[in-house]
């Protein structure tokens, strides 16, 4: 029996956590992995690429309309079985968006047995580490690794190395770190050292393709609509190195000075 | 966090609670509380007894996620049905506020034809009187106060807040509640020392509402100088101004100077209004220095921690106050005597005529035996 992987990918927002997220969990059932993805984004588009384009209710929108929640209204079966789960969220400007993750999380941990029979478990979670909410997950003991999603650019990075940093407080070990390349200069090189720096290593290098963002308009992950392209051979590798992977650190932040000079 | 910058253990009265009874006082005769049903229950009810209908959005995990702009329409609407108001007052919860909720829009798309008095607040600040003081800030914006009595009012505040840091409930890390001394052996004494011919004031320093069982003390004292031919040794000091205060607060005064004057009990000095217990003190000293000084004993009722010591010192004091938790900081000042009336903010909640004290009939009662 495989043991069971849990994992949370963080990052900053708009960085391609969700593309990298549902990429994952394709190439994990590709290999006959039983995987679960549950989407804590009031986007909830986190699984949208697995289901054909198509959007699943989400806890929190059954229970604001006060459905008595059962597993089955919120699972649903993607590709290649990858069971799919949408948090969900307010509207942006209204409510409490972390209270929402709190209360989906105890909602899903009551009412799912499948949580227990999967390989792989992968939370894709908001943007920073902005408040207790966005890290129920963890704290809830529903994660037990995290890696952190960033390109080589400044803003990303520092947004990962706050994290970094929220990681060691709620005392949660990174596994590594993924860099979703935008292209600019050096960027490996930078992403490598930033890695390495605070006491974690590159875990793959996504080169910038057209053919994702291709693909998730069309509402497919690039492991189901371009199978043999090269950036699916990425992901392919990034998977298996995550359901490899038996070790983490606890993180060590880099103060301000070094993370702007590690850019320049 | 660092043992010694905790400053509070003990919880305290809450700044969602003190803007419910300031809109009491602005005569509302609904208050919404935006939140949790269960919020701020024990005085929402007592508030009822006092007349005003407190309701409840009633926001649950849900509402918490989603916010309850919807449920707070509903509500206003609800109410407005219900209880045909002429004021209506909105308060905010920790909940409501923590999740960002924005008032002024459900009111506006409420649309009533009444006035809204919205009160945004939450429990967590260490001076409850932040309650009041957002209360009466919305009401100078609604038009409901002018902003002279919103000054005289924010200075009040300002004063209670300093009243309570330096003697009262806020003055230590922790006080334990106590009942105080015994009723019956400080009623003896009083009885003693009018017996003796000594001469005493009574100093009654109300808050609000409470003046209607603090001023019975007032009375019995009164009442048994009279049955001792010793009327004459009393001197009375009511802070019962009919002409200060929020609309409900003059009207409690007025209320007690009437069954004063039906009992024939005469009030020598009228030492502020019934919102004035924080500052009447210096009226006091003054007026204690000028013309009383040589008196024996006096009896304090209400709010004994807010009148100096300078020219009390000399006297034997008894002390009457509602708060448990103030009967070390009234011993420390150095009063002999302290007594706590339990239980007396409900007794004094929806009355308009004084109502008896524990300890103004333990004094009838003592009187009975050894008069
Ligand atoms: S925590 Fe705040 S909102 Fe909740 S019941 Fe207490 S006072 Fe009300």
């Amino acid at each position: 029996m495989t043991i069971q992987k849990r994992i949370a990918i963080y990052g900053k927002g708009g960085i391609g956590k969700s593309s990298t997220a549902s990429n994952v969990a394709a190439a994990c059932a590709d290999e006959g992995y039983k995987v679960m993805i549950i989407g804590c984004d009031p986007k909830s588009d986190s699984s949208i690429t697995l289901l054909g384009g198509k959007r699943i209710p989400t806890i929190l929108d059954l229970l604001r309309d006060g459905v008595d929640v059962k597993e089955e209204d919120v699972i649903h079966e993607g590709y290649k079985g990858v069971k799919c789960v949408e948090v969900g969220g307010p509207e942006p400007g209204i409510g409490c968006a972390g209270r929402g993750i709190i209360v989906a999380i105890q909602t899903l941990k009551k009412i799912s047995k499948s949580l227990n029979e999967m390989d792989l478990i992968i939370y894709d979670v908001p943007g920073d580490i902005v408040c207790g909410g966005f890290v129920a997950p963890i704290r809830k003991g529903l994660v037990k690794e995290a890696y952190v999603l960033t390109s080589g650019e400044y803003m990303p990075l520092y947004a990962a190395n706050n994290i970094c940093r929220g990681l060691a407080k709620i005392n949660t070990p990174l596994s590594g770190i993924i860099c979703n390349s935008r292209s600019v200069s050096r960027e490996e090189e930078i992403v490598t050292k930033f890695a390495s720096e605070i006491g974690s290593e590159l875990m793959a290098f996504i080169p910038k393709e057209q053919i994702v963002q291709d693909c998730e308009r069309d509402g497919f992950s690039v492991m189901e609509k371009a199978p043999d392209s090269n950036v699916a051979k990425v992901y392919r590798k990034l998977a298996q190195a995550i359901m490899e992977r038996d070790s983490s650190v606890m993180p060590e932040a880099l103060d301000d000075e070094r993370l702007r000079e590690l850019t320049k | 966090m660092d043992n010694k910058n905790i400053s509070i253990i003990h919880p305290r009265p809450s700044s969602i609670v003190a803007a419910l009874y300031t809109l009491r006082d602005l005569n509302v005769d609904v208050a919404i509380l935006h939140g949790p049903p269960g919020c701020s229950f024990k005085h929402a009810r007592l508030l009822e007894e006092d007349g005003i209908h407190v309701v409840t959005t009633a926001l649950d995990e849900s509402g918490f996620v989603f916010g309850g702009h919807r449920e707070l329409v509903n509500v206003l609407h609800k109410v407005n049905d219900m209880f045909h108001p002429k004021l209506i007052g909105v308060v905010g919860t920790c909940a409501s506020m923590i999740i960002g909720e924005e008032m002024r829009e459900p009111v506006m798309e409420a649309n009533l034809d009444v006035p809204v008095i919205e009160v945004e607040v939450h429990a967590g600040y260490r001076n409850n009187t932040k309650g009041v003081l957002f209360a009466l800030e919305s009401a100078l914006d609604a038009g409901i106060i002018d902003r002279e009595e919103f000054s005289r009012q924010q200075h009040l505040l300002e004063e209670a807040t300093n009243v309570e840091l330096r003697h009262g409930a806020a003055s230590k890390e922790y006080l334990a509640p106590s009942r105080g001394d015994v009723k019956y052996k400080v009623a003896q004494r009083i009885i003693e020392l009018l017996k003796e011919g000594k001469r005493g004031i009574t100093i009654m320093n109300a808050k609000k509402e409470t003046g209607y069982m603090f001023a019975d003390i007032t009375v019995a004292v009164n009442e048994i100088a009279e049955q001792l031919g010793k009327a004459d040794n009393i001197i009375n000091m009511s802070n019962t101004d009919v002409g200060l205060g929020l609309p409900r607060v003059r009207h409690h005064a007025e209320c007690i100077m009437n069954d004063f004057e039906e009992k024939g009990i005469p009030i020598h000095e009228i030492i502020g209004g019934l919102d004035e217990y924080p500052v009447a003190g210096a009226t006091i000293d003054k007026l204690i220095e000028e013309k009383y000084s040589d008196y024996d004993f006096a009896v304090i009722t209400g709010v004994p921690h807010a009148i100096p010591m300078d020219h009390l010192s000399d006297m034997e004091i008894i002390s009457v106050t509602n708060g448990p938790r103030q009967v070390l900081p009234l011993k420390e000042l150095g009063h002999e005597h302290v007594l706590v009336e339990i239980d007396l903010h409900p007794k004094t909640l929806g009355v308009n005529h004084i109502v008896e004290s524990e300890f103004g009939a333990t004094l009838r009662e003592v009187a009975k035996e050894s008069i």
